[in-house]
């Protein structure tokens, strides 16, 4: 067989994981030698020799050339998914996932060990307790298994932008447009594999233009890269008719004529196949060759993160639950960062067996994303928060994600300057972390003649704009040095207190004179304010400062609307 | 006397002796102006410590502590040079006793934009903000009112003020005299009708004077 060129678009590696997590599978089964090809040269001599363990990917440059116009997709198969998506409580050990077949319970995988014992598919579960009395079975779990194909399809989105689920066990990711990013069809095999190999999944992967001849080669076990329509036929006809997923029925009768692979399939008359076959049939070969579209629904990851840590058992110490807290915080980190997103609050729950649950929720000024960042903040709250009971779960919540933005830095040609303002705002997390929100505020003047609505308390969190300067009062920026000195010579400016009392306190007085730690002498005034008609709360004074007898100053008003009382509103500090 | 002394100590062989004469750092650091040249006469480098803890004792608040800041922190909050805006610093205030009035502050000459006021609930609260305000290195100036403040606690301040090259001022009342403290500086401020006196009980660097009438106006 001279298909020199042609290997070049075949891939003939296996998954580089250990054997020891490779399972066997009843879907899986040894590639039929006895073929009948149209074209026998059009397959490869390798495909057919037994998978090398270790990887090899063909020079890969036609890939990495490959147009965008033309799709390419990357089907990932997960063969022994049921198994995998359990938990594997007690490591080394043979395990076995049972499913009801028409009432009867029977293996439906085992993995190494069992398979070892000689546990086999569709073996009932009696007979493999009977090989293996300590088995560890476990019953399938379709929930767990959803989950789990997922979360690999969000992890999986950081290579396209096209992921679908192809329900029970397939991932299609269309990978065309990625290739020059990941530099080629080796690199991105290589990083799939062996990130589905240390989240515990083995995964047949195989490339082909059409997303049902990807399907159908990683369900044959083979796995190939084919980028091109041209190889495509030769490839697929190959193939044995167990691995189209096809009904049990049509298969057996297709094998009972003889027909056992795709291009016995393809060599019979279109008409007479679909009458007898369905035309279902008839419609995944030409979609699987490429002759009709065959349209797939992108899968969309969630916007929020949201994940929950299981504790072993129920846990106090404040070191283990910050180090729980911290592999959440990691995994935030990892899912905003591949959505090129960032969040402005996390919200911790920590989950007790007897009591509710207690609620930590932290913001930020800034919306970030890095472990670091939340994790200084964490463990400031939780330092303050006393928990009532040991802790059984974590769970952490992002909050809404925005899109990352980030600030140009100044480009510092003087050294001189202190990029100060830079990080007011982790200072300003801190003391918000510890001392509660909204105790770090920012002030600004309002224009507004009553002295108590002059001004505005500003919390410094979120995207408000910070302290922005009010017109309002004389902003000295605004006003030419020589108005400003024309105001203080002649006394025109509006002489104010430093310090302000939050409500203004009522001053005993003698005849109509005010006392304030004894008589008061007016110093300047009145400045008569009358102002706020028009909503509830208006006001009718005369401002005088006073001078008391210690030398302090004061800001005092006489309310003319109600019996000339007198009142202190402000020292001036 | 004076002179016989000033110049026997010019001998080199003093210099070489390494002899401490108490006022030698003076000059090593830069004071920041006070506005009042009254006080920056006595203060040594010519104004308040930078980077380090001032304390400021008085009877009650508002007698006139904080006009004596004002043209110092209007200074921080907005440098003379226009273009160098990002190195003004912020202005921290810790547990203010009232509101800090901004009308009155931008009358000042305060940049309201660098303003930051901080309400703690609780007393050891005041001196844990005060203490990461200082060494975030953030404040050009971190303003406190602790209801008390230890020794060990003065020292933290001094030390976090100078990691972070901050202004820390301590507003405690006249019965701190009798406590020690590592301030660099620490004035009594008293007021009478007659104007305010300030009485600096100690002065690293300088020494111990008491200055009267340095404000004569009541506000700005």
């Amino acid at each position: 067989m001279s298909s020199s060129e042609k290997t070049s678009a075949v891939l003939q590696g296996a998954s580089p994981t250990p054997p020891a997590l490779k399972h066997r599978s009843a879907a899986r089964q040894p590639v039929q030698q006895s073929l009948a090809l149209s074209s026998p040269d059009q397959l490869p001599a390798d495909v057919r020799e037994p998978l090398p363990a270790e990887i090899t990917v063909p020079p890969s440059r036609t890939l990495v050339r490959a147009s965008i116009k033309e799709h390419l997709w990357l089907c990932i198969y997960l063969p022994a998914l049921p198994l995998e998506a359990l938990t594997d409580r007690k490591p080394g050990t043979a395990r076995a996932v049972v499913e009801d077949v028409q009432g009867i319970r029977r293996i439906l995988l085992a993995n190494d060990k069992a398979f070892a014992a000689g546990i086999r598919a569709d073996l009932s579960v009696n007979a493999a307790l009977s090989l293996l009395p300590d088995l560890n079975l476990e019953v399938r779990n379709p929930q767990q298994e959803e989950r789990a194909l997922k979360s690999l399809a969000s992890w999986a989105e950081q290579f396209t932008s096209f992921v679908s689920i192809e329900a029970p066990s397939v991932l299609l990711l269309e990978v065309a447009g990625s290739l020059r990013l990941f530099a080629g069809m080796q690199t991105l095999w290589q990083r799939i594999v062996s990130g589905f190999g240390q989240q515990g999944f083995t995964a047949n992967l195989a490339l082909a233009p059409t997303p049902l001849a990807s399907i159908w080669l990683a369900k044959s076990g083979r796995e190939v890269c084919i980028d091109d329509h041209a190889h495509l036929n030769g490839h697929l006809s190959a193939l044995p008719l167990h691995c189209l997923g096809w009904p049990v029925s049509v298969t057996e009768s297709l094998c009972s004529m003889g027909i056992t692979s795709v291009g016995d399939c393809l060599r019979l008359p279109r008409e007479g196949f679909a009458r007898r076959f369905g035309a279902e049939s008839l419609l995944q070969l030409d979609r699987a060759l490429g002759r009709l579209p065959d349209p797939r629904v992108s899968y969309r990851s969630v916007a929020r993160f949201c994940a929950l840590h299981d504790l072993e058992e129920e846990q106090s110490d404040r070191e283990l639950l910050l180090h729980a807290c911290r592999e959440l915080l990691l995994k935030l980190e990892r899912f905003l960062l591949v959505r090129q997103m960032q969040v402005q609050r996390v919200q911790f729950r920590f989950f007790h067996l007897r009591v509710e649950a207690t609620d930590l929720v932290l913001g930020s000024v800034q919306a970030g994303r890095s472990v670091a960042q939340w994790f200084e903040l964490l463990s400031i709250k939780l330092e303050r928060t006393t928990l009532p009971e040991p802790v059984i779960a974590i769970r952490l919540r992002g909050g809404p994600g925005q899109l990352l933005s980030i600030a140009t830095d100044n480009l510092l040609f003087n050294t001189s300057v202190k990029p100060r303002d830079a990080s007011i705002a982790r200072l300003v997390e801190r003391l918000n972390a510890r001392m509660g929100d909204a105790c770090v505020r920012g002030v600004t003047t309002v224009a507004e003649h009553r002295p108590q609505y002059a001004w505005r308390s500003d919390g410094l969190s979120g995207d408000a704009p910070r302290c922005a300067a009010m017109p309002g009062f004389w902003n000295e920026r605004q006003v030419p040095a020589l108005l400003q000195e024309i105001r203080q010579t002649n006394n025109l400016l509006l002489r104010r207190p430093l310090w302000m009392l939050a409500n203004a306190r009522p001053l005993a007085s003698e005849q109509g004179h005010p006392f304030y730690q004894g008589r008061l002498t007016v110093v300047d005034g009145p400045e008569r304010l009358e102002s706020g008609w028009w909503d509830d709360d208006g006001i009718a004074r005369d401002y005088f400062v006073a001078l008391t007898a210690k030398g302090v100053y004061l800001w005092i008003y006489q309310d003319r609307s109600k019996n000339a009382a007198w009142y202190l509103h402000g020292f001036f500090g | 006397m004076d002179e016989a002394l000033e110049k026997l100590l010019k001998n080199p062989g003093f210099g070489r002796a390494g002899l401490w004469r108490g006022q030698s750092r003076a000059s090593d650091w830069q004071g920041l102006p006070s506005g009042y040249p009254g006080l920056d006469r006595h203060l040594p480098g010519g104004g308040w410590p930078q980077h380090a803890l001032t304390e400021i004792l008085l009877e009650h608040y508002g007698a006139g502590e904080l006009k004596l800041l004002m043209p110092a922190l209007a200074r921080l909050s907005r440098p003379d040079d226009e273009h160098d805006r990002e190195a003004a610093g912020w202005l921290a205030w810790i547990a203010p006793p009232f509101q800090p009035y901004p009308p009155a502050l931008v009358q000042w000459g305060i940049d309201l934009a660098r303003v930051l006021v901080v309400h703690a609930r609780e007393p050891n609260e005041v001196l844990w903000a005060a203490e990461q305000a200082l060494s975030s290195g953030n404040c050009a100036a971190v303003l406190l009112w602790p209801d008390m403040l230890s020794n060990a606690a003065s020292r933290r301040l001094q030390l976090a003020a100078e990691k972070g090259r901050s202004w820390a001022i301590a507003f405690r009342p006249l019965s701190a005299l009798s406590q020690s403290s590592a301030a660099a500086l620490r004035i009594r401020l008293s007021a009478n009708h007659q104007g305010m006196e300030l009485n600096i009980l100690k002065n690293r660097g300088g020494r111990p004077a008491v200055v009267r009438n340095v404000i004569r106006d009541y506000a700005g």
